[in-house]
């Protein structure tokens, strides 16, 4: 099974590096699509983030319906080439920061047209003339490409970060500026552009300890372009993990809740030039200097966690140390090898909990629960982590149903199933559950799910080995009183 | 309605959390008890193979089998 699953992924990865531009959730349009002019972008705050290993970008925007009509339909553009990397896309409504993020759906005009868009769906129509503040959040993955791509084992690390000083927009922009928060001051290149373009008649970029700005800039058209990169020093691992799998079990029998994820890490830092010299690398262990490569993780467990376990395709890997007490429950693994750039490492840990913390009888409703759990968890890294895909799976008890789940997480699919396992006699219910492009910081973001348990199909599993068992004792008194003996039969006196 | 209705199912219920019959410490010796108590009472059915003993033996032990096995293969990890 597992094998199996390998060689999927590996064929998979070999068929097309960006896996996630064939994904599920995309309406298609028809190729003559293009967004109606019924917005006016009347200022827009760009705010690109690079401090972690991807870009998280917030777009701050006061949009004017300009239309006769009320509209509630926005539409945000992406080049092809870059929508399949981006995922986590909310909008909000600044104003309104509290209020539940608006409807965001991709739409496909057709597979092979260069730009492609996100559709955000507010609540309620805007009123022609009227205005309204979105703050657009999404996330880049691969979005740092390492440069030079080769470097010595002990070198720093400089990465290349290329976008446009123009934020995406299918509509016209009256005034607009991009913002950079770089992780240091080692920035040897940032393209300049030329005062002319400038609304203030400044040369761009104006620098500000690490915040680089790109802007003011005037009206300009939807679909305008500047592209502009930055190279800067990171010497921080980019940890990409192509496939993360996690798997909840609820066992209300045992009382237990087991959590198991499995992941499949790549560091996408710069590889090293020359072979692995082990002699640099415990020479530089002493004073842990800065690296890309990947020493160290820690998974921050919920309070009570209990016998985890850390094993990879070899077997129980011994680096790994657990801490756990009233306040805190911290896993702390060390990967079989460091990870430099370029190299792979996979593994899964799981680790148990007591139910009472995460599932609840739902009140009013007899034999209904509650399950909360975390979406992913995942480590907690200072540079971050980026998860091309993560499927989490729900395993509850045999016999649930009238399933039901809540996440804030943004899914591209979900399945309720069957997953047969011990001591069952049709399986239990699952619910499968996968997100595309996310980062770890929804490592926090909950899911909830409600069940139906009934009464009968909790004592399916002691009945059923009830029934087997009476049936043996059974055959036993039929079988034990045959009369096989041979010769005349003794008359019963 | 709320735009999160599970989380409110959630929150209302924060006075019912799940309260297992036998807690994680007890699943063994329960277990291995009623294991115990199936092994015995098949025993005296094999004495005596008689059609009184099988609701007499047969069926506590069974039932005893049943609810242990349960709790056994939970004591030892595997959470059914």
């Amino acid at each position: 099974m597992r094998l199996l699953r390998l060689a999927v992924l590996a064929i998979a990865s070999l068929v097309s590096a960006d896996v996630n531009l064939t994904h599920e959730s995309r309406n298609i349009l028809p190729s003559t699509f293009k967004p109606a002019q019924n917005f006016r972008n009347v200022n827009l705050v760009r705010n690109i983030n690079l401090e972690k290993s991807y870009a998280r970008e917030t777009i701050n925007v006061v949009v004017e319906n300009v239309d006769a009509q009320p509209q509630s339909e926005y539409f945000l553009p992406f080049e092809q080439s870059s929508l399949g990397r981006i995922g986590g896309l909310e909008v909000r409504d600044k104003k309104d920061p509290e209020k539940a993020g608006f409807l965001v759906d991709v739409v496909e005009v057709d597979p092979y047209s260069s730009t492609e868009y996100y559709k955000i769906t507010f609540p309620s129509a805007l009123p022609s003339k009227e205005q309204l503040t979105l703050s657009i959040t999404y996330y880049t993955l691969s979005a740092l490409s390492p440069l030079p791509a080769q470097m010595g084992q002990t070198d720093k690390q400089y990465v290349l970060h290329t976008f446009s000083a123009y934020a995406p927009s299918a509509y016209i922009t009256s005034k607009q500026k991009t913002k950079l928060k770089l992780p240091g001051v080692d920035v040897p290149d940032a393209t300049t552009l030329p005062a002319e373009l400038n609304a203030d008649g400044k040369e761009d970029p104006q620098k500000q300890g690490t915040t680089y700005t790109y802007g003011p800039y005037n009206e300009l058209p939807a679909g305008a372009i500047q592209e502009v990169s930055v190279r800067y020093e990171f010497t921080k691992p980019l940890l990409h993990a192509k496939l993360l799998e996690r798997d909840i079990e609820v066992s209300h029998w045992g009382n237990n809740i087991a959590l198991e994820e499995r992941h499949w890490f790549h560091n996408r830092a710069a590889t090293l030039k020359n072979h692995f010299s082990r002699v640099t690398y415990q020479q530089s262990a002493y004073y842990n200097p800065p690296t890309p490569a990947l020493k160290e993780m820690r998974f921050p467990l919920s309070i009570g966690s209990m016998d985890p376990y850390f094993v990879d395709e070899i077997g129980n890997v011994s680096t790994s140390r657990f801490r756990s007490n009233i306040r805190e429950a911290n896993l702390e693994l060390k990967p079989r090898y460091p990870m430099f750039g370029g190299w792979n490492y996979s593994f899964k840990v799981g680790w148990n909990n007591d139910l009472k913390g995460f599932v609840r009888r739902a009140k009013g409703a007899s034999d209904q629960y509650v399950l909360k759990v975390p979406f992913f968890e995942g480590p907690k890294q200072a540079e971050g982590v980026e998860y091309e895909r993560v499927v989490t799976r729900v395993i509850l008890p045999e016999g649930a149903k009238n399933v039901h789940f809540e996440t804030t997480v943004p899914l591209v699919s979900n399945a309720t199933g069957l997953h047969p396992t011990f001591m069952d006699t049709i399986g239990r219910t699952t619910l499968t559950l996968t997100a595309i492009n996310m980062v770890d910081e929804f490592r926090d973001r909950d899911l909830i799910v409600t069940y139906e348990y009934p009464f009968a199909a909790r004592f399916r599993k002691p009945l059923v080995i009830f029934a087997g068992l009476l049936a043996v004792f059974a055959v036993s008194w039929v079988v034990g009183n045959l009369d096989v003996s041979i010769g005349r039969k003794q008359k019963a006196t | 309605m709320s735009a999160t209705p599970l989380h409110d199912i959630w929150e209302a219920s924060a006075s019912q959390p799940f309260l297992p019959s036998i807690g994680k410490s007890a699943q063994f010796t329960v277990g291995f008890t009623l294991l115990s108590i199936a092994v015995l009472l098949t025993g005296l059915f094999g004495l005596n193979n008689t059609l009184k003993n099988l609701p007499l033996y047969g069926l506590p032990a069974s039932l005893a089998f049943g609810f242990g096995a349960v709790y056994v293969i939970c004591a030892v990890g595997v959470y059914v």
